[in-house]
């Protein structure tokens, strides 16, 4: 058994006076995988934040090999080695691909070359402007901004949603290759429910907030009538919009 | 003809090249962290009595000019660290009514301590000559002054574009709560960028002292340009208010020479007009 990496333990957390993650508990080992699926609105991307320390997390407590994180910054849990790609992408526009992905790099093997190799069509747009890029290349981008930090956990919030189908099957082949290559362990919430089950070892579906099933990404993507129950919807919803 | 539109021109370029010192600090630091700062005109009026001190202490002008960019750097530091942070979630009105207060209190404080009149500066003999160019005179004090304000605007660009920690102020510009998660220590970013901003305008507030006099108003006349300098270039952009402080300058110096009636007056009449043609600001993004 690998060792712990990311614990979290009954952790409420929210924003402000309202409380969205209801007793969460999950623990991650190091090169571990988890896919996080769930209907829209159920607070996935909130547990997302709260790892890194953007909600107010109002009791439980979140532990880093080991070390309490609940009260650290979040620039500091990212230093500690938490990756964050964000739902929104939210590549900094006014700075070049190159510069997004230099900002906030840490010395490790995911320099700027090897992120290029990951994703060559970054590397013909190195000079551009971060704002003119298409949705997938700002996807390519946000990923490869949070490799460069080498990260020992990435956290991956919907990296597949609004892309088109020739795209995700790239950006999905990329990040298992990532994953298995280099042992970065993920957290990756994700809308495409079979792309995520491949990708991830183990899986949780969050419904209001709590944990409602939790297992092998193999036996969930058995227990059909349960991913109907608790995202089935969904599924249609993600199927629209990719179109 | 000409000779008066090249003095002209000149002279509102050289005024212009003031404001962009005295107000590049705030556009910067506005557009990066939300944070109305009033208090700014303040930090210049420090830097101009710095000055203004080292002078009467002997001190030669121009060893006073890296004094007044340090003390009103620091000086703001501190009160950054101090005050300043507290409010930056706060509203607006909360953060206008602290810095405003604080301006109050800088505008009484320079009132004790130097008293309320104009105060004198001692240029070097050759700062106060004329150079003659095609029969036009140009003030060497202005030719200083624009050379300055070149210098600081090209340093400024240079680290902004082509340094790391450039990077990241515009990241954190740009979205800070991203640059945080991506790991980059963004209050010490800002605290920094406060500082030199702040030092800036102190280094503006000495050098304005010879074109505009000094008394404790300089913190609210000067903020009120600095206000519009920063509304029409467009909040957190470098460009932007380099290019609306040579406007307004040019524009208040043309409206002084050619419409005496209009006189300060028309430097308000191109803001309204700017900002209906682009009210976020000449390069403004929201």
């Amino acid at each position: 058994m690998a060792e712990t990496l990311l614990a979290l333990d009954d952790v409420r957390a929210g924003y402000g006076e309202s409380v969205v993650l209801d007793g969460i508990s999950l623990e991650l080992a190091e090169g571990g995988s988890l896919a996080v699926l769930g209907r829209n609105g159920v607070g996935k991307t909130t547990l997302l934040l709260t790892i890194m320390g953007f909600t107010r997390v109002v009791s439980g407590s979140m532990r880093w090999r080991g070390r309490d994180i609940g009260r650290v910054a979040p620039h500091r849990r990212a230093r500690l080695g938490i990756g964050w790609v964000a739902q929104e992408r939210e590549i900094f526009a006014s700075l070049t691909v190159e510069e997004n992905l230099t900002v906030a790099a840490r010395a490790g093997r995911w320099d700027v070359p090897a992120v290029y190799r990951l994703f060559p069509r970054l590397a013909e747009r190195r000079r551009n402007m971060g704002s003119h890029l298409s949705g997938g290349e700002q996807q390519m981008l946000a990923i490869a901004r949070a490799l460069t930090t080498n990260p020992a956990l990435l956290l991956l919030d919907e990296p597949l949603e609004g892309l088109a189908p020739i795209i995700v099957e790239e950006l999905a082949e990329a990040i298992g290759r990532m994953m298995a290559e280099e042992g970065t362990a993920v957290v990756l919430v994700e809308q495409h429910t079979d792309v995520a089950l491949s990708l991830a070892r183990d899986a949780v579906v969050i419904e209001r907030g709590a944990i409602a099933l939790r297992g092998s990404s193999r036996t969930m993507m058995a227990d059909q009538s349960s991913l109907d129950r608790l995202i089935g919807l969904n599924l249609t919803a993600a199927d629209d919009r990719g179109r | 003809m000409i000779a008066p539109a090249v003095g002209v021109l000149f002279d509102g370029f050289a005024y212009g090249m003031l404001l962009f010192l005295l107000s590049v600090g705030l556009s910067v630091t506005l557009g990066m962290m939300n944070f109305v700062n009033l208090a700014h005109g303040s930090f210049a009026m420090v830097g101009a009595y710095v000055a203004v001190s080292l002078m009467g202490l002997g001190w030669p002008f121009f060893a006073t000019l890296p004094c007044a960019f340090l003390v009103a750097g620091v000086i703001s530091v501190g009160f950054e660290r101090t005050l300043f942070r507290r409010v930056y979630r706060a509203s607006d009105l909360q953060q206008v009514l602290l810095t405003i207060g604080l301006a109050f209190i800088s505008v009484a404080a320079a009132a004790w301590f130097y008293g309320t009149m104009q105060q004198p500066v001692r240029l070097p003999v050759y700062l106060r000559t004329y150079a003659t160019f095609m029969g036009i005179n140009f003030s060497i004090y202005r030719l200083f002054l624009i050379a300055v304000a070149l210098a600081v605007t090209g340093l400024l660009v240079g680290a902004l574009d082509y340094t790391r920690f450039g990077a990241q102020v515009r990241a954190a510009v740009d979205n800070q709560r991203m640059a945080q998660g991506l790991g980059v220590d963004v209050d010490t970013v800002f605290a920094i960028t406060f500082a030199l901003g702040s030092g800036l305008a102190g280094l503006g507030g000495a050098l304005a002292i010879e074109i505009v006099g000094l008394d404790p108003n300089f913190t609210f006349t000067y903020l009120i340009y600095v206000l519009i300098v920063v509304a029409v270039g467009g909040l957190g952009s470098i460009r932007g208010s380099l290019l609306a402080a040579i406007l307004l300058g040019v524009s208040d110096a043309a409206g002084k020479y050619y419409v005496p009636t209009l006189g300060a007056f028309l430097i308000y009449l191109v803001m309204v007009s700017l900002l209906l043609w682009r009210p976020s600001g000449l390069f403004g993004r929201r």
